[in-house]
């Protein structure tokens, strides 16, 4: 089966020039077409994870930006009465910037009780005690602390923020590792704020049994009656609803992949027939040798894969490498996709290229199969 | 029973509103071990008939036997694997694969046929000693001289041990001493090997080389063998 492999390997090391510009190309194509995934993925998993299927997010009614909602902290009490409800987590948040950025710093404050139940955050440096102990004490994710090269006892300002770094902490879900955590009494009295007694929203984490919708209705119909109007969603929706400019730019940006994937097949589809018109004749030779039209069809396929699968493998790496290395994350109104490498991100990557290689080379590999020996070796 | 078996072999083609008739009820036997030249003036239909018998063509009508089998009913497949087991071609022009060497050249037919890596190499330096290029193995077509190709060309349609080598004008683009080189390579490998051969050449001197010469001519086929042979410009027996 792979007698013929050194004949593929030679034909396409002879023509190197046209080959290399082949195989860059697709890797330049694939690494795009891997980051958009990366950017789909981040936004997939945070809109329709479990988690964010099965919490809900009430939410000052009509407001978008986390500093525009202001909720009363002790709405947390009248929630917790609603049938459904297992616990609520009442957050402030303050960001630097409510726009898409691609830097956010959000701070999120919670109780530090509520925040070690509620969260599934695993301390890399620091330690709970340093964090509980300290009214300024900050837990700070490891893509935010790597970004802006923070450490564990480095005291940091933004706005009229001051912390001192008591952990850096790794998570599974990877939009946490953007976050500042803070005590939330400290960021509701930080000067500036304004925000005595008030929280963004309340997360609502549901019982096993419960309707998510129907506890979210049961919920604004049950704080109608406050002093601020509520509008209660699961949390994927709520955040999708945050994201929306966001989501719809990555929904542009996902045909920006497909875009990339019929470059290369566009690129290698003309570099296999530009081969196999060169080689007309030599085609021709190897089935008067005795190949068979299928064994030369398998051996353009094979020529195409090859530069297709090589150049793929090598942007998918570049790509997985590039987001692994470089933390990146965008945001906006103080929710954060986060950009990460994974598996299915691979897999995904090579499984284009193997397809593009295999479709880019079936006409022409056709073309090479069906060659008339005696014209071919006589006008080739 | 000949080797080569052609009976009522008819080849047309269409130019235009005109119907040519290169080859027109040929019958032709070959016998083992012969070693036929096949004259005649350019447009006569040599290679039409040499290419029918390598099974790259198909005939119009008659059949084509080769140690048994009936070549002109195989399908393109089953062609090619006939073609890989009993055919060996030398083309006029050298026709080497350019990214392969001289040696991997050789081994090329050897890859479709059921054989181990160690008795492949043991066919391939046979054949490469047989033309003497035992000292170019590793070298690229590139890097050889046009007779040296050729003698690579020549060891790659040996190798595999064909029934049946054919050879379209093998010394037509060499010079004269090379020429030379290959006809008495190709003699020899016909006296010392046995290898059947049907050679196309416009050269009467190459001719000479093979034991017996055929002319063709409006599309039949003529017994040319020299004198010293017996027979010469009579109509053969096999032939209309």
């Amino acid at each position: 089966m792979f007698r013929f492999t050194p004949y593929v390997i030679k034909s396409l090391w002879r023509r190197r020039a046209r080959t290399l510009l082949t195989v860059s190309g697709a890797a330049v194509a694939l690494l795009v077409f891997c980051f958009v995934g990366s950017v789909q993925e981040g936004l997939r998993r945070l809109t329709e994870d479990e988690h964010a299927q099965r919490t809900l997010i009430v939410f000052q009614e009509n407001r978008f930006c986390p500093t525009s909602s202001r909720l009363p902290h002790d709405y947390a009490d009248r929630i917790r009465t609603v049938p459904g409800v297992a616990d609520v987590v009442p957050v402030l948040v303050w960001t630097n910037n409510c726009r898409a950025i691609l830097d956010a710093i959000v701070f999120n404050g919670l109780p530090v009780g509520k925040l070690r139940s509620a969260r599934d955050l695993q301390l890399t440096s620091g330690d709970w005690t340093e964090f509980a102990g300290r009214h300024d004490a900050a837990l700070v994710g490891r893509t935010v602390a790597r970004r802006h090269n923070l450490a564990m006892g480095e005291q940091f300002s933004i706005g009229e923020i001051s912390v001192r770094v008591a952990g850096v902490f790794e998570s599974a879900v990877p939009a946490e590792e953007n976050l500042i955590y803070t005590d939330l009494p400290f960021l509701q009295y930080t000067p500036g704020m304004n925000a005595a007694g008030l929280v963004t929203q309340h997360e609502v984490h549901l019982t096993d049994d419960a309707e998510p919708e129907a506890v979210a209705r049961a919920i604004d119909q049950a704080l109608k009656a406050g002093p601020v109007a509520t509008t209660t969603r699961r949390k994927g929706a709520f955040q999708a609803s945050v994201l929306s400019d966001l989501v719809d730019l990555i929904g542009f940006a996902h045909w920006l992949g497909y875009a990339c994937v019929a470059l290369v097949l566009s690129l290698v589809a003309t570099t296999t027939v530009m081969s196999v018109q060169d080689r007309i004749r030599e085609h021709a030779v190897l089935q008067t040798l005795g190949l068979r039209p299928a064994r030369i069809f398998r051996l353009v396929i094979a020529e195409s894969l090859l530069m297709c699968v090589f150049g793929g493998v090598l942007g998918t790496i570049a790509a997985l490498a590039l987001i692994a290395s470089g933390g990146m994350a965008i945001g906006a109104e103080g929710v954060t996709i986060a950009f990460r490498p994974s598996w299915q991100l691979g897999a995904m990557g090579i499984a284009v290229s193997l397809a593009v290689g295999v479709l880019a080379a079936i006409v022409p590999a056709f073309q090479a199969a069906r060659t008339q020996i005696v014209s071919a070796l006589r006008n080739a | 029973m000949a080797l080569v078996e052609i009976r009522n072999l008819t080849k047309c083609f269409r130019k235009g509103d005109e119907t040519i008739t290169p080859l027109d009820n040929v019958d032709l036997d070959i016998e083992s071990g012969q070693f036929v030249a096949l004259m005649g003036a350019s447009g006569t239909g040599k290679s039409t008939l040499l290419n029918l018998l390598a099974g790259i063509d198909r005939a119009d009508q008659g059949s084509i036997n080769v140690a048994g089998t009936e070549i002109t009913r195989l399908s393109r497949s089953r062609l090619a694997d006939w073609r890989a087991a009993n055919l060996g071609y030398i083309f006029q022009t050298q026709n080497l694969i350019p990214v392969l060497t001289a040696y991997e050249n050789v081994e090329l037919p050897l890859l479709l046929l059921p054989l181990s890596g160690a008795e492949r190499r043991k066919r391939v330096e046979v054949a490469l000693e047989a033309v003497g290029l035992t000292d170019r193995v590793d070298h690229y077509p590139r890097q050889l001289s046009g007779g040296q190709e050729q003698r690579v060309g020549i060891a790659r349609a040996i190798v595999a041990h064909p029934a049946i080598i054919v050879a379209d004008e093998p010394t037509g683009s060499l010079d004269a001493t090379t020429s030379e080189q290959i006809q008495v390579l190709l003699g020899r490998l016909n006296r010392e090997l046995g290898m059947t051969m049907l050679m196309v050449t416009h050269d009467q001197q190459v001719a000479s080389i093979g034991t017996r010469c055929l002319r063709l001519d409006r599309g039949r086929i003529i017994e040319a063998t020299p004198k010293r042979h017996g027979r010469q410009e009579q109509p053969h027996a096999m032939a209309r």
